[in-house]
């Protein structure tokens, strides 16, 4: 059993290999697939709505789909959380690669991976109890299922991942570099700030950019606190709001399987997979340049 | 104020911030179970569900949890290993292994939701097993593909070159290579993959909460196109009757068990990743 695959690289299989290719076969499939089906499945919707699907601000069922309040509210939760996570994450990795002994470094780091498996429900669970309330009480507002909420909520969901990869990006600079920058002179600190940030900061971008595409593509968290409200929502925070995948949770058992509705959240899904599919892609890029 | 000063305050503040991160674990952990074991009475992992979830125990949810996330990996490791293996032993670096590695790379980053909505569509409807614990089960499967696959490869790429050399010089095929040399050294990571893979599919709520799970009406699935009830919709429906309570109560405690499952399992991962270590450097 020979196979000339030589223009992707692959050797002579054996029967058992063949096996395997099927195996990774079926892995491209679920790929390659998962893309496929978004794109095939929101045809009907963008035949009716064309551009109007992403710039209609109006969702009625049945009438018109517009995914512009969605796609304001993503934006907007998680360019919270960046914002609220990046000043804390940054401080956190800096500590722990700059300052701490190699063994208490691991624990820190061992925490950071276990609370980043925290399920997403059980977030959900303490921001329905905790965070909603205490939004409200402290901002003296009516509702406390907002967009700041939700952006908080991820804010602390993300905060391991985005410290644990710059960490690591940190800490793969090497030693030489700071020990010529103290014997220049340098206390420690400038050390950490002028040259181990600068060197490291690919890596860095790339695991914000990774932590971005957690906190969008995030439904269950959000959907709890959300208010899940479709409209355009400006420039207040502080008001109910949706995001792409709070509308898909809240509404997929519905429209299940048929219908311009099913379509249209299909293409809301499929535009939820380009962006996190960019913001990964090009985080792994950075990732990948930093470690070289 | 002078620089040094000014040093120290800075180092105080970032110290001070890695703190509060680290106690965050700790008071996530606390808070669960200050308010999760209150609902553990001695039948709670035991008991049938009452009166919609407000009383009564979590056994249908708990075993409806485990199936779902066992049988997600018997669907998930023969894919994940033969593909690595593929990837790895049979294709040599190029253009087509980058864009299968990449491939990995966004499967794993899809937001979880988007699993659900297309493993709906195909196996709900096209492969025709509906609202059921198959297809949740195949959602899961291929949601926890990735985190099966990466630590499978880390641990066959972590494989001494002279190992291969050794079995190499022996004559030995290929096949034989695998399974003699690359399969009993990598045993450890397999197991490191299967049981993130685990720990992934136990905390999972949006890709199956409407395409297999149901709230009420079904203890334990008799049929294959029978929804299941599990962890994470219980507490996702009792959360939401946030004015109830009974049902916060009961959520808590179910939270409580789901955390732990994960914690376990994340552990039980670690464990044997220090095992692959330490024979690697052997």
């Amino acid at each position: 059993m020979k196979a000339d695959f030589s223009g992707l690289g692959i050797r002579h299989v054996e029967p058992v290999g063949w096996v395997f290719a099927v195996m990774n076969f079926i892995f491209l499939l679920c790929a390659v697939g998962l893309g496929l089906f978004l794109v095939v499945e929101s045809v009907p919707v963008l035949r009716s709505e064309g551009w109007g699907f992403w710039l209609g601000e109006n969702w009625w069922v049945g009438e018109t789909f517009g995914a512009l309040p969605m796609i304001c509210g993503s934006l907007i939760v998680t360019g919270l959380a960046i914002f609220l996570v990046l000043p804390v994450a940054l401080s956190g990795a800096l500590f722990t690669s700059e300052y701490l002994s190699s063994s208490i470094r691991r624990r820190v780091k061992g925490v950071m991976e276990l609370l980043a498996g925290v399920p997403g429900i059980i977030y959900g669970l303490l921001g329905v109890s905790f965070l909603t309330a205490g939004v409200k009480d402290v901002l003296n507002l009516l509702d406390g299922n907002t967009l700041f909420t939700a952006g908080f909520l991820l804010a602390i969901m993300i905060l391991p991942m985005v410290l644990t990869l710059s960490e690591d990006a940190l800490h793969s600079v090497p030693s030489e570099f700071r020990e010529a920058s103290e014997s220049l002179g340098l206390t420690k600190l400038q050390t950490a700030l002028r040259v181990v940030l600068p060197q490291s900061l690919p890596g860095i971008v790339g695991a914000v950019l990774l932590g971005v595409g957690r906190a969008m593509g995030e439904t269950i968290a959000v959907m709890l606190v959300i208010g899940s409200l479709d409209r355009v929502p400006g420039f207040n925070f502080f008001v109910s709001g949706q995001t792409i995948p709070s509308k898909l949770g809240r509404e997929a058992a519905e429209a299940l399987g048929s219908g311009l509705h099913w379509s249209a959240l299909m293409g809301l899904g499929l535009t939820l997979f380009v962006m996190v599919a960019v913001l990964t892609f090009s985080g792994n890029l950075f990732i990948k340049r930093s470690s070289q | 104020m002078n620089a040094i000063t000014a040093e120290k305050m800075v180092l105080a503040l970032i110290g001070g911030v890695t703190f509060l991160i680290v106690a965050l674990l700790f008071s996530i952990l606390g808070v669960m179970l200050a308010k999760g074991l209150p609902a553990m009475h001695s039948g709670f992992l035991f008991d049938a569900s009452r009166d919609f979830g407000r009383s009564g125990g979590i056994f249908y949810q708990l075993t409806g949890t485990l199936m779902l996330m066992a049988v997600a990996v018997l669907w998930s490791l023969p894919v994940a290993l033969g593909s690595v293996l593929f990837q790895t032993e049979y294709l040599g670096a190029g253009k087509f292994k980058n864009l299968l590695t990449q491939l990995t790379y966004i499967l794993n980053a899809t937001p979880t939701i988007l699993f659900g909505l297309v493993g709906y569509i195909f196996f709900g409807v096209y492969l025709d097993a509906g609202v059921s614990w198959v297809t949740g089960s195949l959602i899961l499967a291929v949601m926890i593909l990735p985190t099966l696959q990466v630590s499978i490869r880390e641990a066959v790429e972590a494989l001494p070159e002279k190992y291969r050399e050794a079995g190499m010089a022996l004559g030995l095929s290929r096949p034989t290579q695998i399974w003699r040399i690359i399969l009993p050294q990598s045993f450890y990571g397999m197991v490191t993959g299967v049981l993130l893979g685990l720990a992934r599919a136990a905390g999972e709520t949006a890709a199956i909460m409407f395409t297999a799970t149901t709230f009420s009406g079904i203890q334990f699935p008799q049929l294959f196109s029978d929804p299941v009830p599990t962890l994470q919709t219980h507490i996702l429906v009792l959360a939401q009757e946030a004015a109830n309570p009974e049902s916060i109560a009961q959520a808590w405690g179910a939270g409580l068990v789901l955390l732990g499952l994960v914690f376990l399992l994340t552990l039980a991962a670690w464990a044997f990743r220090t095992r692959m270590v330490m024979e690697s450097e052997l």
